[in-house]
């Protein structure tokens, strides 16, 4: 029994994977090694990230057990909780006992506690799609600011990538001091900081307008601001314009 | 007059409107322009009122020459008059797209001048959207009764959806509220548009690349309470318009009065509850398969309103309960209260797998607060009560009796919590 410690990349986790089954150790633990702190007591194993096996990880995910199975991995994995990495290693192992039965399978326990997971980032995702508002801080140069729960800008990346493929943007992580970059071409995922994001402003008067259609557009007869919240949690209202 | 009037003047007075869907089309970003289209709808804000906004909904002018009496709009009403330029229209649309404010545009307007000039000016400004600034978001354009077969067509080739309102559930009540309106100048429009999609698939057919008509379909609004129509004429009529007109939403709007008219019965509150009961009798025709014969009889038109619809159904028909959830067939899964589409597709899917025990049956998302009257599960019965129509009855009302504002759909029902996104 052995403690596995991982760069805290996507590939590290798959090379983990690949590292437990091919010298037939099984984890007692997995670690990333940003969180982790070194135990004197137990055996600790450092594994360094291998692309290849990676990807050799990866597509037999997808060929043994199936697509949305990895999808649920990576999801899962973007929840950045300690204890996904183990659950993850558990549900992989039973994927690849049972195969592609396994996304039906949800009255197992692990099964189920991974789809869950991966709802809740994935939801968190969704909500991030609604409720990102952009400035145009400089002409034709749009930013947003985030503080997800989860690491979700590489679900959302490929969205705006797509339908704003005339504009400038970034898509700025507060908590994770990460940015999304797109140049009309291409976009990446940087930790490179940010000039003067803290009081950045719109150049443009759009902001008070929509302010201004968001209060007319209400019926005052049907007023109902729990439902509002339900929809739009009060924890992300410092991103919304229309909340300011 | 400067546009932050405008947009409060003009909103204000679309508010009544309830479509606010951008669902059903999957219009592509080409040539590298701005905006798609989600086919699953997004949207990006909540009024205060509960209600999603997904698009600026917003008339083109609220200057009309109708005089219809349950409209906010009507020409005789002493309101704030204003209109728009298709520039300034199409100005806001991008800029507020380009800040993820909305997911595209529900131009509608009053009747201004004429039926044929209004729909023109719609047609201006879609199309100076489409063509001048390469915007592929979503467009929702009402059709104007009255207005031009011609000019409708021309819509559609821009429009991702297109909608009639009806409004009034019967001719009757059209003649007594809207006496310019005739039936004939709302079923021509929306018939118009139905032969149109018809066209347009049969040519798919034979052509490999025709261009888009409304690919999202064609919806409409009716009010509810102002007008003396039971929930069975009104869901009969949906019923019908689904069946014949292929429509892809009907929407239910409580009745708001928007000023004393003699016309209207004396309300004083809008019936939300109501149109909340509506929309779930709704629900069960389009996705659960029922008729509005099974759910409404000529005896009993109307809803109990303390109870949601499906409930009302099987408390009626208690002899096809208890359903085995091992064994049940699909169709019988999802006339259980508290299965819904997802789940009974789970059900179907996890049972494969291993037999179910009570316990899975949450995690499958079985709404059981409901469910455990109507299932058994290994032959077991959860109910701790007989089967009957008071018992169960008697278990599933809400501890409080009045329930005030407009209702949350996840409250209320979980089961539609399972159907997929359409707003």
């Amino acid at each position: 029994m052995v403690n596995y410690i991982f760069d805290g990349t996507f590939d590290g986790l798959m090379t983990v994977i690949y590292e437990a089954y091919y010298s037939h150790q099984h984890p007692n633990d997995i670690f990333s090694e940003i969180n982790h702190q070194i135990n004197f007591l137990g055996h600790d194993v450092f594994v360094s990230t291998d692309i290849d096996k990676s990807n050799k990880v990866q597509h037999a995910i997808e060929t043994k057990i199936s697509n949305k199975a990895l999808r649920n991995i990576y999801y899962a994995y973007l929840s950045e909780l300690e204890s996904s990495y183990m659950l993850i290693y558990r549900y992989i192992r039973l994927g690849f006992k049972i195969g592609k039965k396994i996304d039906y399978f949800i009255q197992n326990d692990i099964v189920h506690e991974v789809t869950k997971l991966s709802q809740k980032v994935r939801h968190e995702a969704y909500k991030m799609i609604e409720l990102i508002r952009f400035k145009e801080v400089k002409k034709g140069l749009f930013i947003a600011k985030i503080h997800p729960d989860y690491n979700v800008l590489p679900i959302i990346m490929p969205h705006f990538a797509e339908r704003f493929q005339d504009q400038y943007f970034i898509i700025h992580d507060e908590k994770r001091n990460l940015s999304a970059v797109y140049d009309k071409k291409a976009w990446i995922i940087t930790d490179i900081p940010l000039q003067d994001i803290s009081n950045m402003k719109d150049t443009e008067d759009y902001e008070i307008l929509w302010k201004m259609y968001h209060k007319s557009i209400s019926i005052e007869e049907r007023k109902n601001l729990r439902l509002q919240r339900q929809h739009m949690p009060k924890k992300y209202w410092d991103m919304l314009t229309e909340k300011q | 007059m400067d546009l932050l009037k405008k947009i409060r003047i003009l909103a204000d007075a679309a508010k009544y409107d309830v479509s606010c869907s951008s669902s059903g089309s999957d219009r592509e970003n080409k040539n590298s322009g701005i905006g798609n289209a989600s086919f699953y709808g997004i949207c990006h804000s909540w009024s205060e009122d509960g209600r999603c906004i997904s698009l600026l909904k917003i008339l083109f002018t609220n200057i009309c020459i109708y005089n219809c009496s349950y409209c906010v709009n009507r020409c005789s009403n002493d309101v704030e008059r204003a209109l728009f330029t298709p520039e300034e229209l199409a100005d806001i649309t991008i800029n507020f797209y380009r800040r993820n404010y909305i997911e595209g545009l529900f131009l509608s307007s009053a009747v201004y001048k004429s039926p044929d000039y209004t729909m023109e000016l719609l047609i201006k400004t879609v199309k100076k959207l489409r063509e001048e600034y390469n915007f592929n978001g979503y467009i929702h354009l009402k059709a104007i009764p009255g207005a031009d077969v011609n000019l409708i067509r021309l819509a559609g080739l821009y429009a991702d959806r297109m909608s009639v309102n009806i409004e009034l559930p019967s001719e009757k009540s059209l003649k007594l509220l809207a006496p310019q309106k005739t039936k004939e100048s709302i079923i021509k429009p929306m018939s118009f548009i139905h032969n149109q999609l018809m066209e347009k698939s049969e040519s798919k057919k034979l052509m490999r690349r025709t261009d888009k008509f409304v690919p999202a379909g064609q919806t409409t609004q009716l009010i509810i309470g102002a007008t003396p129509e039971s929930d069975r004429t009104i869901l009969k009529l949906s019923e019908n318009l689904y069946k014949y007109y292929d429509l892809k939403r009907v929407y239910y709007s409580a009745y708001i009065p928007v000023f004393n008219d003699n016309n209207i019965l004396g309300m004083t509150s809008p019936p939300l509850l109501r149109e909340h009961r509506l929309y779930q009798a709704d629900w069960l025709l389009r996705y659960y398969n029922f008729k509005a014969d099974e759910l409404l009889t000529e005896e009993e038109p109307n809803f109990d309103v303390s109870l949601d619809p499906k409930i009302n159904w099987a408390m009626k028909n208690l002899n096809l309960f208890p359903v085995e959830v091992n064994t049940a067939d699909y169709n019988m899964l999802l006339r259980v209260p508290g299965i819904g589409l997802r789940t009974a597709n789970r059900i179907v899917k996890a049972r494969k797998a291993a037999y179910l025990n009570y316990d899975s049956l949450k995690k499958l998302g079985v709404v059981l607060k409901r469910a455990k009257y109507f299932i058994t599960c290994n032959g077991k019965y959860y109910g701790e009560c007989e089967i009957e129509t008071d018992k169960i009855k008697n278990k599933l009302l809400p501890k409080r009796n009045v329930i005030e504002g407009q209702l949350s759909i996840f409250d209320i029902d979980n089961t539609l919590n399972n159907l997929p996104i359409i707003v």
